[in-house]
């Protein structure tokens, strides 16, 4: 691992926990982090499948909380993204809609009042994130839920906490030194790299996680970048952290994605402070003005931020000879969808499922990857861009993007998203996500009768009802996040 | 009913009585947290379980008393049927308050008494003090017994939590059929698993044995046999025979 961030310890810990065998019969893993280039950290947002990583990797659920400042995520809210009317808000929880893996009930809503919107009719974890509670209790062993979710964590945080389990635990080798040089053999390959220290660290499988420096991937392997700023048009994002009004002031159940002018605010609820950022497209808009949006958002007068850029596109391929790119190396999105870090989980799954025992095996490894994870961030712009060209927002920021938009939702308006629309297997977003993003944004299909009939009909009624039901019984059981974060603090989870 | 906890003084309640057998209100329960220090006195009655407290999530042992909510098979006719009642029963009308924080006094717990409690009655046999104002013994045995629950308590989440930290308990589903083939699923409940008990290193059995736990898992193992005789009582209580 060439990189000592989320990206490279993540990376690192999901191989080290996957191949446990050291010496000769096993491999050996080692993680080289630069002195000079700190880690840029990023993002704070996660999704469900951080779990099952942290657990594969080792780590316990109550220390990841309690040392990453971490809080609980169940999904996603979009205020004003639709016209920016004081109502206009909508739910993409992490909980599928009911019935899900059964049936598709959305024509059933579609067809309805819609007095009560998608996400509240299909899925009864609304109602818990309405109310800021916890997707879990003190009783319920680590890892698991009654309602999915993942975390909101303080990167800066996390790497360090990744970094000790890494060391002290898997036996991944952590060398402090700054590469100057890269060795290939006559094939091309990386045979060593070399570093300011003088000593070369050999290696048969190198993986580029020096985030946007690409040091491997980009500066030795040249591989091209392909920009996806003609799709999306946010290129700089205004950060600060926000401390709680009060000790007692509720930490937010989802992500706030709230609409501006020219981009949207993130809303960040860690344990003991908020992370806040405007992402905005400069063509739109200017640094001073976003400023005044931000401030007016959070209603501060002064304020001081961190102005990041953010050149959003990934490598034409991820994965060349024997060096394969996870992170920032790979590629960057705005943090819209929190696609940063299950990107990074799912690469270093990729590579430690398709790691062939020998040199020869490495050609086809490659061509697997490279076309599962171009697939994936296809798929990804592709979701990111369907969140605006929905918007009824008339700022030419929000009519550009309409102008602009090559991922014209006319498929859906004949057809629900189903699973056979999303035919990889471990999709990043699934039919259940394009559902909550469509309808939750009032797009408007044409009636398709052919999807309906009257057992799924009463059916439907039922688990609507079911949802509801369900929904109030948790939201009487189940404790605010702060409560559960500060129990956990104290008494610790449960394994089992 | 909320109860009205009274600090106990001897002028205020110098001619209370109270009547020292459980009510059915103070055994309206079907399961009752349990320490360590009674094992051996439960063993002969009771199968002790381990359920997850709600307040911290840890493990505490509970013994079984019934299948439904609130649940009693041990308490009919207006009285215990078995010689030894658990501690956290017996105690009633008593409780421990925590002492008003204020300036100069030390953190401390007072023995309280709730005041609406049915035991708390005219023709009660106990007293709470003598006429020279000197606590009896009846009071004095409740309080070392408040005493005792409040030590055992920590005593109790000491051995859950090293049990938990071997991975020694694991989560049990008990599932019973009765007379009239009706069925019971109990949920969230825990025990010993023997196997893991099994894998222990001797080292890691010396140390509980030094530190009183290998008899107490013993004690939770064996009581379990008193699943079979709280289905009896269920059984002889649905088919309606006397008691």
């Amino acid at each position: 691992m060439v990189g000592g961030g989320t990206a490279g310890w993540i990376t690192a810990g999901v191989l080290a926990a996957r191949f446990p065998q050291r010496g000769p019969d096993g491999i050996s893993v080692t993680l080289i982090e630069s002195r000079t280039q700190p880690p840029i950290g990023v993002g704070e947002g996660t999704w469900p499948t951080i779990r099952s990583t942290l657990k594969q990797i080792g780590v316990t659920e109550t220390d990841f909380l309690r040392e990453c400042e971490a809080s609980f995520k169940q999904g996603s809210k979009f205020v004003g993204w639709v016209d920016g009317s004081s109502t206009d808000a909508y739910y993409h929880p992490f909980t599928l809609p009911i019935d899900y893996i059964e049936r598709n009930l959305a024509p059933y809503w579609l067809e309805g009042t819609r007095a009560t919107s998608f996400a509240d009719s299909l899925c009864f974890q609304t109602r818990l994130c309405d109310h800021s509670l916890a997707p879990k209790q003190i009783t319920t062993p680590e890892y698991a839920g009654v309602a999915n979710y993942a975390y909101h964590l303080d990167a800066g945080k996390f790497v360090p906490f990744l970094q000790k389990h890494c060391v002290d635990e898997l036996g991944v080798t952590h060398v402090l030194d700054d590469i100057q040089g890269v060795e290939a053999n006559d094939a091309g390959d990386i045979s060593q790299l070399l570093t300011k220290s003088g000593t070369p660290l050999p290696g048969d499988l190198f993986i580029d996680c020096s985030g946007f420096a690409a040091l491997l991937i980009g500066r030795h392997f040249d591989v091209p970048f392909i920009s996806c700023k003609d799709t999306l048009f946010i290129d700089k994002a205004l950060a600060v952290q926000v401390p709680y009004e009060t000790e007692e002031a509720p930490i937010a159940s989802v992500t706030l994605s709230t609409a501006q002018s020219a981009g949207w605010i993130w809303d960040i609820g860690l344990n003991a402070r908020r992370g806040v950022g405007y992402v905005y497209s400069s063509n739109h808009t200017t640094e001073e003005q976003a400023a005044d949006e931000l401030r007016s958002y959070l209603q501060k007068n002064a304020l001081s931020y961190r102005s990041i850029n953010i050149n959003s596109g990934y490598r034409r391929e991820f994965w060349v000879g024997n060096c394969v790119a996870v992170g920032l190396s790979a590629g960057f999105l705005e943090p819209l969808e929190a696609s940063a870090i299950v990107m990074i989980e799912l690469s270093a799954k990729s590579i430690g499922e398709l790691l062939p025992g020998f040199r020869g095996g490495l050609p086809q490894a490659a061509r697997i990857f490279n076309e599962m994870f171009q697939h994936r961030w296809r798929r990804i712009v592709e979701f990111l861009k369907l969140h605006y060209v929905l918007s009824k927002r008339t700022e030419p920021f929000w009519a550009d993007n309409r102008r602009a938009a090559d991922v014209v939702p006319d498929y859906w308006r004949q057809h629900s998203p189903w699973h056979e629309d999303f035919s990889h297997r471990e999709e990043v977003f699934s039919a259940a996500s394009f559902q909550y993003v469509l309808y939750g944004m009032g797009f408007e299909p044409e009636p398709m009768p052919w999807l309906l009939n009257d057992t799924d009909r009463a059916r439907a009624r039922e688990k609507m009802a079911e949802a509801a039901r369900h929904g109030a019984n948790l939201r009487a059981a189940l404790p605010t996040n702060r409560d559960l974060l500060s129990r956990i603090r104290k008494y610790g989870l449960q394994k089992i | 009913m909320t109860p009205e906890l009274t600090v106990i003084n001897s002028q205020n309640h110098l001619n209370l009585r109270v009547s020292p057998l459980p009510t059915r209100e103070s055994a309206a329960m079907n399961a009752v947290s349990v320490i360590p220090h009674e094992f051996p006195r439960l063993l002969a009655h009771y199968p002790i379980f381990f359920i997850k407290s709600q307040e911290s999530g840890r493990f505490e042992p509970v013994a079984l008393l019934g299948f439904d909510q609130g649940e009693n098979l041990f308490f009919s006719n207006e009285r215990w049927d078995v010689d030894y009642v658990p501690l956290q029963i017996m105690r009633h009308p008593f409780s421990l308050v925590r002492r008003p924080m204020a300036e100069g006094v030390p953190a401390a717990l007072d023995l309280a008494i709730d005041m609406k409690s049915a035991q708390v009655r005219d023709d009660g046999s106990e007293r709470l003090f003598s006429e020279d104002g000197k606590a009896t013994k009846f009071l004095e045995e409740r309080a070392s017994m408040m005493q005792a629950l409040v030590t055992g308590s920590t005593e109790a989440f000491n051995f859950t939590g090293r049990l938990a930290e071997l991975e020694l308990l694991e989560s049990v589903q008990v599932k019973v059929e009765f007379v009239d083939r009706s069925e019971k699923k109990l949920q969230g409940l825990y025990w010993i698993a023997a196997a893991a008990v099994e894998k222990l290193t001797a080292e890691q059995l010396v140390d509980l044995r030094n530190r009183k736990y290998l008899e107490w898992m013993y004690f939770q193992m064996a009581s379990l046999a008193h699943v079979s005789g709280l289905v009896a009582r269920k059984n002889r209580l649905i088919s309606g025979v006397a008691r």
